[in-house]
């Protein structure tokens, strides 16, 4: 016990010495082990690359910004234990993180310690409506996701919906933003259940769904799921379309279902890069696909890489790293309108405004059609 | 009524994958008394070598889907039986005279282990078996469609289960791996070489899983290198449910939980379905506290 | 002896400079291995002296984090006060599950807390009875007030978490050696026997489970308080595997051992973090080495020795 106290002593002293002042710091808190460890190690590479990119051209306000990646291994007490460790290294702002109720462990320590906070992928609503001065966020929030999605809806022109969410913060949260917006809007909602993520297996889920009848099927988790679920309701030959959340859409939707299975599939997302007309959008893409050899799969790693560009881009416009100066700037007169996944600027609470979300739908050939 | 049948056939297809994983489990409790938790993550691994060998030697291009499967197949559970046997000597053996809880948590930390690191090789995205290998094709059988995919893997766990239950019952090996069971010290003064009998046990095992992983891969078409945490717990059910350290009981454990989650879904909720699950075994073992096929072991005096 | 007390002399003096030459990061780990060695100390009741094989042990934890946090998030009842409720609450819990349960042998029982601990997170994920917010979890907890004193920052913590951690090891240590201990004990090393010598075992097995439960309880208030924020993924299967291998890996049924265990299993993951992601997979590895290596734990039990006086008449007839 003794033996590993001094240790931990000496090597806190030794990174509490290492902390010099020549770069500028900015940490990535991530889920780099655990379920989501995936688009964690994306947000990881797309964050690298950008600051590797601005260390290239020279840096900010003459200094190398340095990047410190923590891991939040997808659970709020080691997101607590991360944000802390950051909170020590000198980091003047924080990129992350991706879920939900991880981001709200780590936001009331770094608001605390004065470091901007931009999350890139907690889309439940209460985050920003604390009243925290120093959190942002470069997603956009479940309400404004959950209007698109109803408009969606409305737009089929179906009456009986189910509504299928996994239980986790961000699903349950869309599913219930939504549902009370269908119903006042006259459809009928025939299913309301959650299945359980990291199965393999929804068969059962599938079978007590078309139980119930239903013209459509919204389902508000991850990707892994809706993957699995649109193989096994083409393998029992239900033909019910299927409308996914943002969580929906990975690179490898595709690959699992294949692309029988995932023709007519409609999910709402925000903007990906691949889609955006801006030459930074472009220069990006390329950028990753040189370095990674494959292009991003993931919308929030992305929004990640824009958390790291708004950060930047307002300690060069207002060249200083001063919090409150910073976070001033960012409520009030920042503005990027190239943003990798479209125009950027946050209102008073340190959401994102616009709109940022699309509609898209798989055609027969597998690929993705933007809907108007 | 319709859906009660479908679900029924849902229940059988994955309760014949726990039932082959919990083989593993049961067979490695019965010898050892060791609840072996890395046997799930021997399951994934089943599951990515698998992905590995079909996509890197292309057996179904070069033999044709049918044969292609079982050379696979064989060779997956080849290397798994390596592994399991490499994994007892590495993990386990070391602990074999030392207290029963301390071999679960070398358990633990085995699972742990080979989670991360087929997380570190294989990296941590979701990998997708080729989609092409079985045809998604369904039967219509009185208005329930059972897909040809799952009566194939139901008809492979069966041949699996069969074989094995006679190899226990009627070899050799099989007649040790049964007494060591019963009684390892009047095994080993029988003439059994008790060490053996664990090298085949952990042979078999991890073979039976690795060939469940892959019947996952195939049917589902989508594997994860966590995925080996939630099947390994459910298997574990399934062995404790039927009475664990009896290979029918397995079996049948495995079976009757994967119904009891189908019905439990269709006719409670699907988002309780697991709680509905882990009741029903709780209120089985209040009622036979040694599972459903366990012997009943009798009090020493 | 008295070197054993020199050397928890200098551990305590050590722990109670400690934050002091640490920076709020590290202060934040010995708070995280403060509140698990809580709950290993109380699972090492049940596991370590009872030789109950229990894996659901986070449902008690949950279940006293939960009392807490509803309580003071409806009623604004201060989260201290509110201490006995979550243990009355995690202890009575502890009762109504183990009763039916608590005559299955070994790794029956064992499935049987897994499956008690996985009903429980369910019941909490599926937001029961409507009040434990389903996946959300429940938020705005107040921080603990201590004479107008609001106990917020890390450092501040760590002397409430260790207070109580000293507090749980005093009250285990008298247990250890009381009746109930000893009795306790006995019955994890032969249960006919000491059914024989007239202990009723299951009594003794129920109060050791609702002890530990209650005392689980008061952690989860602890942690209520300190995270402000609770969710049912905090209370998962893999909490209760780490409390049981904190147990183990330190040595079953010694409070060095857990507490050393404890340091270890939080700390380590800790001090991995500079290899990113290959983090968890030394610390498994680390782990079977651990264990292959210290086959008793790390710290194991010294075994009990009582002083006899040898009295002059003893003398004589010896």
């Amino acid at each position: 016990m003794k033996k590993f106290l001094f240790l931990a002593m000496a090597l806190c002293f030794l990174w509490s010495t290492a902390e010099a002042a020549d770069t500028i710091k900015i940490g990535l808190m991530a889920p780099l082990t655990g379920s989501y460890a995936s688009e964690g190690k994306e947000m990881k590479q797309v964050v690298e690359l950008l600051a590797a990119d601005l260390n290239a051209k020279g840096g900010l306000l003459g200094k190398k910004v340095e990047l410190i990646t923590d891991d939040d291994g997808s659970d709020a007490k080691t997101a607590a234990l991360a944000a802390q460790r950051l909170t020590t290294k000198g980091v003047m702002a924080v990129i992350g993180t991706y879920g939900s109720s991880v981001t709200e462990a780590s936001q009331g320590i770094l608001n605390e310690a004065k470091i901007i906070q931009i999350a890139n992928g907690s889309t439940a609503i209460r985050l920003s409506e604390k009243g925290l001065k120093y959190f942002y966020r470069s997603c956009p929030r479940d309400d404004e996701q959950g209007k698109v999605a109803v408009a969606a809806i409305e737009k089929m022109k179906v009456k009986k919906v189910a509504i299928l969410h996994d239980n986790s913060t961000y699903a349950k949260g869309l599913a219930d933003e939504v549902k009370p917006q269908l119903e006042k809007k006259g459809m009928k909602i025939v299913f309301f259940d959650a299945l359980t993520k990291g199965e393999r297996d929804y068969s059962a889920s599938l079978t007590k769904m078309k139980g119930a009848g239903p013209d459509l099927v919204f389902f508000t988790g991850y990707y892994e799921e809706a993957g699995l679920l649109l193989k096994q309701k083409k393998e029992m030959k239900w033909t019910v379309p299927f409308l996914g959340g943002d969580a929906t859409y990975n690179v490898d939707l595709l690959k699992i279902a294949g692309k029988d299975a995932v023709a007519g599939f409609a999910f709402v997302m925000p903007s990906l890069p691949q889609y955006l007309p801006s030459k930074q959008a472009k220069d990006f893409l390329a950028a990753f696909k040189k370095k990674y050899g494959t292009e991003p799969t993931s919308p929030y790693s992305v929004l990640a890489g824009d958390g790291f560009r708004v950060i930047t881009a307002a300690i060069a416009k207002t060249k200083t790293t001063d919090p409150d100066k910073l976070a001033d700037y960012l409520h009030t007169k920042f503005k990027d309108k190239d943003g990798l996944t479209g125009t950027i600027s946050f209102n008073a609470k340190g959401d994102r405004v616009g709109d940022v979300y699309r509609y898209y739908k798989f055609d027969s050939m597998g690929n993705i059609v933007l809907q108007k | 009524m319709e859906d009660f049948f479908q679900q029924l056939t849902n229940g059988l297809t994955i309760g014949s994958i726990y039932a082959l994983v919990a083989l593993g489990y049961t067979m490695v409790y019965g010898v050892l008394k060791l609840i072996n938790f890395a046997h799930g993550d021997l399951f994934t691994i089943g599951a990515y070598l698998g992905l590995t060998l079909l996509t890197s030697m292309g057996l179904s291009d070069r033999l044709g889907p049918f044969l292609g499967i079982i050379v696979l197949v064989l060779m997956v559970m080849g290397l798994l039986a390596i592994l399991g046997a490499l994994l007892d000597r590495a993990a386990y053996r070391p602990l074999r005279e030392s207290p029963r809880l301390s071999a679960v948590v070398s358990a633990l930390g085995a699972s742990i282990f080979l989670q991360n690191t087929v997380m570190l090789i294989y990296g941590a995205r979701s990998q997708a078996y080729p989609a092409d290998i079985i045809p998604m094709t369904a039967l219509d059988i009185f208005g329930l469609y059972i897909p040809v995919a799952r009566i194939l893997v139901l008809v492979v766990s069966f041949i699996l289960m069969a074989a094995l239950y006679l190899y226990i019952q009627k070899t050799r090996v099989g007649t040790a791996i049964r007494a060591a069971a019963i009684d390892q010290g009047a095994a080993r003064l029988m003439g059994i070489d008790v060490n053996r009998v664990i090298l085949y046990v952990f042979l078999i095992g991890p073979a039976l899983g690795g060939v469940a992983g892959v019947m996952v891969g195939l049917l589902y078409g989508q594997i994860q290198f966590t995925m080996g945490w939630a099947f390994g717990l459910k298997a574990f059910t399934a062995a404790i449910l039927g009475g664990i350290g009896n290979i029918p009981g397995a079996m049948v454990g495995g079976i009757l939980l994967g119904i009891i989650e189908a019905l439990g879904a269709q006719y409670i909720s699907i988002a309780w379905k697991d709680a509905i699950a882990f009741g029903v075994l709780i209120l089985i073992l209040i009622v036979r506290p040694t599972g459903l096929l366990g012997e009943r072991v009798a009090d020493k005096i | 002896m008295n070197k054993k007390l020199y050397i928890y002399g200098a551990i305590s003096v050590l722990l109670a400079v400690a934050p002091f030459f640490l920076n709020a990061y590290w202060v934040d780990v010995l708070n995280m291995i403060g509140i698990y060695a809580i709950l290993a100390l109380s699972l090492n009741l049940i596991v370590g002296h009872a030789g109950l094989f229990n894996l659901g042990h986070a449902a008690f934890y949950a279940v006293g984090a939960y009392t807490a946090a509803i309580l003071n998030t409806k009623f604004g009842i201060p989260i201290l006060w509110l201490l006995p409720a979550s243990a009355l609450a995690a202890g009575l819990f502890a009762l109504i599950i183990a009763r039916p349960i608590i005559h299955l042998r070994g790794d029956y029982l064992c499935i049987a807390t897994i499956g008690a601990g996985e009903i429980v997170r369910i019941a909490l994920i599926n937001d029961i009875f409507g009040i434990t917010g389903g996946p959300n979890g429940i938020f705005g907890i107040a921080r603990p007030v201590v004479f107008d004193f609001v106990i917020r920052r890390p450092h501040e913590f760590y002397y409430f978490i260790w207070l109580f951690v000293a507090v749980t090891i005093f009250f285990f240590r008298r247990l250890e050696n009381s009746r109930f201990g000893r009795a306790l004990n006995y019955l994890r090393e032969d249960e006919v026997a000491a059914e024989g010598s007239g202990i009723n075992t299951t009594h003794y097995k129920l109060g050791c489970f609702v002890l530990g439960a209650a005392w689980a309880g008061m952690a989860g208030d602890i942690f209520a308080a300190k995270m402000t924020i609770i969710a049912p993924e905090s209370f998962n299967f893999w909490e209760s595997v780490v409390m049981f291998a904190i147990v183990i890996l330190g040595g079953s049924g010694s409070i060095p051992g857990v507490l050393l265990g404890s340091f270890l299993f939080v700390g380590l993951p800790e001090m991995f973090r500079d290899f990113a992601d290959a983090r968890m997979m030394i610390f498994g590895l680390a782990m079977i080495i651990m264990m292959i290596f210290r086959t008793q734990g790390i710290l194991p039990p010294t075994p009990r020795t009582y002083p006899v006086e040898i009295t002059e008449k003893a003398r004589v007839h010896g």
